[in-house]
């Protein structure tokens, strides 16, 4: 593994860490005296960033410092220590291991199951022989208690001392057993919905197609040329101030961005849907905690200079969020937001054909529905979101499919992924507008997202007063309402005419003060 | 050395030449540094000011105009954050858990109320002929710098993207500067005006206080900004445009407001003159700041390279030579906030409040926001 230390996509040269083998500093051996953690063959920290060993490199680095590392920077002995910690049921693992290493193969992850269930079992032996030591030393404490011989006080004293230096040792590797334990365990992507097709991309099947594709009767443009002869966009003016992949929208182009975007909200505000805007900015851990990578190599997210904040790539994350560390009454369930933000995305590794125009930009607007629900209602609101998506997609008058996403296509968080593909006769094929996710408690197990049932359950766990039923983690789920370049790229190319104007959909008219044509404008 | 030479005269001549070309080497050199230390210092240099601004400290701003008067309300008033949550309208604590401190959600009507001042001041800008925009927010540090602002200095209100040499933008002013670049226009082109909607981040560093409370004072906020290019003998008179725009579109919304020309010591370094509006804010007892519209004359285009080309060449031509190209001129620019939404969330919610804990939404707005005419507070 070459030492070099991508960092935003720039290589930091001047780090001079010679001493990182691929291989982990842990060793562990059977216990119980003394703890030692054992080296593992994970040579791939591509995939989950979190484990990597530069990552504790990485924060000691801050932005301003980044051209003088420390010259050695010995990470032996030293887990990297989880900023947060996510509430993964490990017995639930245990006892299902099987389906999640079927699981975990179908996704193609490289998360490391036996390496967990090795840890998970060595973590709670190591912890019942410190519950067996403290139970001595309370022993030993409640013999001191009483009138004793000054040599058998001494032997007591001398023992009391051996079981707490012990016990600080032990202690310290169940700290050191826990976060390993979580840092690989988080890596453990969501399992998966019983229908969803086994395999790589060209085996997601078709839920639903809508529409057929327009026949043009004249030579079709794509929205690049269309927004160049209706003086909509300028991309060169933006590659000078900001770079490539960058855009400003002009003229009839801002009004139909924000007619997405308001009759959307109203679209979706009539189903019930709470509106909001949200920060752009957010924390690191919770960009973490919905189950992105912000500092992987190739990651998609773009980080703020000095600071532990990054942009969001979607308002999913921001939204997840909202509800972190609380417990909501099942009353309150479920909550329906529908949020409006600009989103930031790095676009790292996706180079090509399918990045021209505003098919794939780094900044853009977006409404989405996020979801928090009682468990056993979450396959239903995975059904009631794509639904809405579709009545969106269909009023707008566009052609799509609706893709059940397959296995090796999901992302770790999803449990079930709905893809809608829009027919884009300028690019002459079929593009994703939309993504809808059930997420199930994999986000909630990580943003601690929980509620309590208001009747308690038949047999109560604990005796005692009041009769208060145990919190459970709420279900989460995430699905675009609208991504407004790629409905732009729809909108333009499908409507097109031959004379070169761009007839607005019905529904977008009132939002645009009754606008019905772009006609292309005398110079 | 092109003659026929005898040999030691050929090598005197080398001699020579070889000294001459070492001490032209490290002249040249000194002169790059120094035309480099130059430009440096030179660009510290303020822009000039307008002879009718008071000279001063902030104190000494003066009032242009004022418009309506302080509501007689006849009941205690609430500020904007206990307003907005008692309607649910914004969430300030989960945010800072999210984001930190000076972020927000917005909620509800509040949405609506945001999309609704945008929609509307696009619209009423752009029916005075403004070119409508929106804008990428990451731009590179260089154009930052070249429209006056500072990305790295100590204190600085720019957020800079790690890894990369770009910047959020604090204003729209920025990216629109730099659509026209180190570019000539045609006379005829100008004037060029733009009204253009993005967010906008600062890091408001340095800025601590009861004045910034709730939205006064955030992180990330949207607005509508007005920028234009045109001929320098026409900035005054946009400068003039422009302020009107912003005060008909405030008077518009039934707010009270004062307009003030800024004080030579309460200039940005690119404003020649610059005309604040600051608006009552009865929660917080006091007027705050709305908007700006300054005109920055040639100091923004001299570094951003925007030149135009008149179209009558000059009576006496610099140069011979065929066809009678005048020589190229830089452009003044001019920009001014049309609407910034969380203060005027701040104005809308505290001065139309009810006794009854509602608030009435302006008339302008209210096709905006589907006919609403008040945000009522929830049962809950």
């Amino acid at each position: 593994m070459g030492l070099q230390c991508y960092f935003g996509g720039t290589t930091i040269q001047t780090l001079k860490l010679a001493a990182i083998p691929a291989s982990s500093r842990f060793i562990l051996n059977p216990i119980p005296k003394t703890l030692v953690l054992n080296s593992f063959s994970r040579h791939n920290y591509v995939y989950c960033p979190l484990r990597n060993p530069f990552k504790l490199l990485i924060r000691a680095l801050s932005a301003t410092a980044v051209q003088t590392a420390p010259a050695t920077e010995s990470l032996d002995n030293k887990v990297v220590k989880p900023q947060w910690k996510a509430a993964i049921d490990f017995k639930w693992i245990r006892d299902n291991k099987d389906a999640v290493a079927l699981n975990i193969k179908n996704r193609n992850s490289n998360a490391n199951l036996e390496l967990v269930l090795e840890l998970y079992e060595k973590m709670l032996a190591v912890q019942k022989e410190v519950e067996r030591l403290r139970g001595e030393r309370n022993a030993v404490a409640n013999k001191m208690k009483g009138k004793l011989e000054i040599s058998e006080r001494q032997k007591l004293i001398e023992e009391g001392k051996n079981l707490k230096e012990g016990l600080a040792t032990l202690e310290e590797d169940l700290v050191k057993l826990t976060d390993e334990l979580q840092l690989e365990a988080q890596c453990i992507p969501n399992m998966t919905h019983p229908n969803v097709p086994i395999g790589g991309e060209d085996s997601s099947t078709v839920r639903k197609m809508a529409g057929t594709p327009r026949d043009f009767g004249f030579p079709v443009k794509d929205h690049l040329q269309l927004g160049k002869e209706l003086d909509l966009f300028d991309f060169d003016a933006a590659a000078e101030v900001s770079g490539s992949k960058f855009y400003y929208l002009k003229n009839e182009a801002v009004l139909l961005e924000m007619a997405l975007v308001n009759w959307t909200l109203s679209e979706v505000m009539k189903k019930g849907f709470t509106p909001l805007t949200t920060p752009e900015l957010v924390r690191s851990s919770v960009v973490e905690k919905c189950g992105f990578q912000p500092r992987g190599d190739n990651t998609q997210v773009y980080s703020i200079e000095g600071s532990d904040q990054c942009l969001i790539g979607t308002a999913e994350i921001p939204v997840g969020g909202i509800h972190m560390d609380a417990i909501l009454a099942e009353t309150q369930l479920p909550l329906k937001y529908v949020a409006f933000s600009h989103c930031f995305r790095t676009e790292a590794g996706a180079a090509g054909a399918a990045t021209r125009g505003l098919y794939r930009v780094h900044q853009f607007s977006k409404v989405e529905m996020f979801v928090l629900c009682r468990p056993e209602e979450s396959e239903s609101y995975h059904e009631e979101l794509i639904k809405i998506e579709e009545d969106l997609f269909s009023a707008l008058g566009l052609h799509y499919k609706t893709f059940d996403m397959a296995s090796g296509d999901l992302g770790a968080p999803a449990y079930r992924k709905f893809d809608v593909e829009a027919w884009m006769p300028g690019l002459g094929r079929y593009g994703e507008i939309s993504s809808a996710s059930n997420c199930l408690d994999y986000q909630s197990r990580r943003l601690g997202i929980r509620y309590r049932p208001s009747e308690p359950t038949p047999a109560p766990l604990k005796k005692g007063k009041g009769s208060l039923a145990p919190t459970q983690f709420v279900h989460t789920l995430n699905a675009t309402a609208c991504a407004v370049p790629r409905m732009i790229v729809c909108l333009l190319e499908n409507y097109q005419q031959e004379d070169g104007s761009v007839i607005i959909p019905g529904p977008l008219r009132a939002f645009m003060g009754g606008l019905e044509l772009i006609t292309p404008k005398s110079t | 050395m092109k003659g026929k030479l005898e040999i030691s005269e050929r090598q005197k001549l080398i001699e020579e030449g070889k000294n001459l070309k070492e001490g032209l080497a490290t002249l040249e050199e000194d002169l790059v540094k120094l035309t480099d230390e130059l430009q440096l210092e030179a660009q510290c240099i303020p822009n000039m000011t307008h002879p009718n601004v008071p000279i001063g400290g902030e104190d000494s701003s003066t009032v242009r105009k004022m418009a309506g008067t302080p509501r007689d309300f006849g009941f205690p008033v609430k500020d904007h954050l206990q307003l907005g949550k008692e309607l649910d309208l914004f969430d300030f604590d989960a945010a800072a858990e999210v984001s930190g401190s000076k972020f927000y959600y917005l909620k509800n009507e509040a949405v609506l109320l945001e999309m609704a001042l945008v929609n509307w001041t696009l619209s009423e800008v752009m029916k005075k002929g403004f070119t409508p925009l929106t804008t990428p927010e990451l731009v590179r540090s260089s154009v930052v710098e070249k429209c006056g602002f500072q990305p790295r200095g100590d204190n600085t209100q720019v957020y800079s993207i790690e890894g990369s040499d770009q910047c959020l933008i604090g204003t729209a002013e920025i990216p629109v500067g730099g659509i026209h670049m180190d570019a000539i226009l045609a006379e005829t082109q100008l004037p060029l005006k733009y009204v253009a909607f993005s967010h906008c981040f600062r890091t408001e560093a340095g800025a601590a206080g009861a004045a910034t409370r709730g939205l006064y004072r955030v992180h990330q906020f949207s607005k509508v900004e007005m920028f234009v290019l045109c001929r320098p003998e026409e900035s005054e008179s946009y400068h003039e445009e422009l302020i009107k725009i912003e005060e008909d579109l405030f008077s518009a919304l039934g707010l009270h407001y004062k307009t003030f020309d800024m004080a030579s010591g309460d200039l940005g370094a690119p404003a020649y003159r610059k005309f604040d509006v600051e608006a009552w804010m009865p929660g917080l007892g006091r007027y705050g700041e709305i908007s700006s519209a300054s005109n920055c004359l040639d100091y923004q285009s001299r570094r951003l390279g925007i030149r135009y080309r008149p179209s009558e060449p000059t009576p006496a031509p610099l140069k011979k030579g065929k066809g009678s190209l005048a020589p190229t001129q830089f452009v003044h620019t001019l920009n001014a906030t049309a609407c910034a939404v969380p203060r005027m969330i701040v104005c809308l919610l505290e001065n139309y409040q009810q006794e009854d804990g509602s608030v009435i939404i302006p008339g302008p707005l209210r096709a905006f926001m589907g006919g609403l005419e008040l945000i009522t507070p929830k049962s809950t």
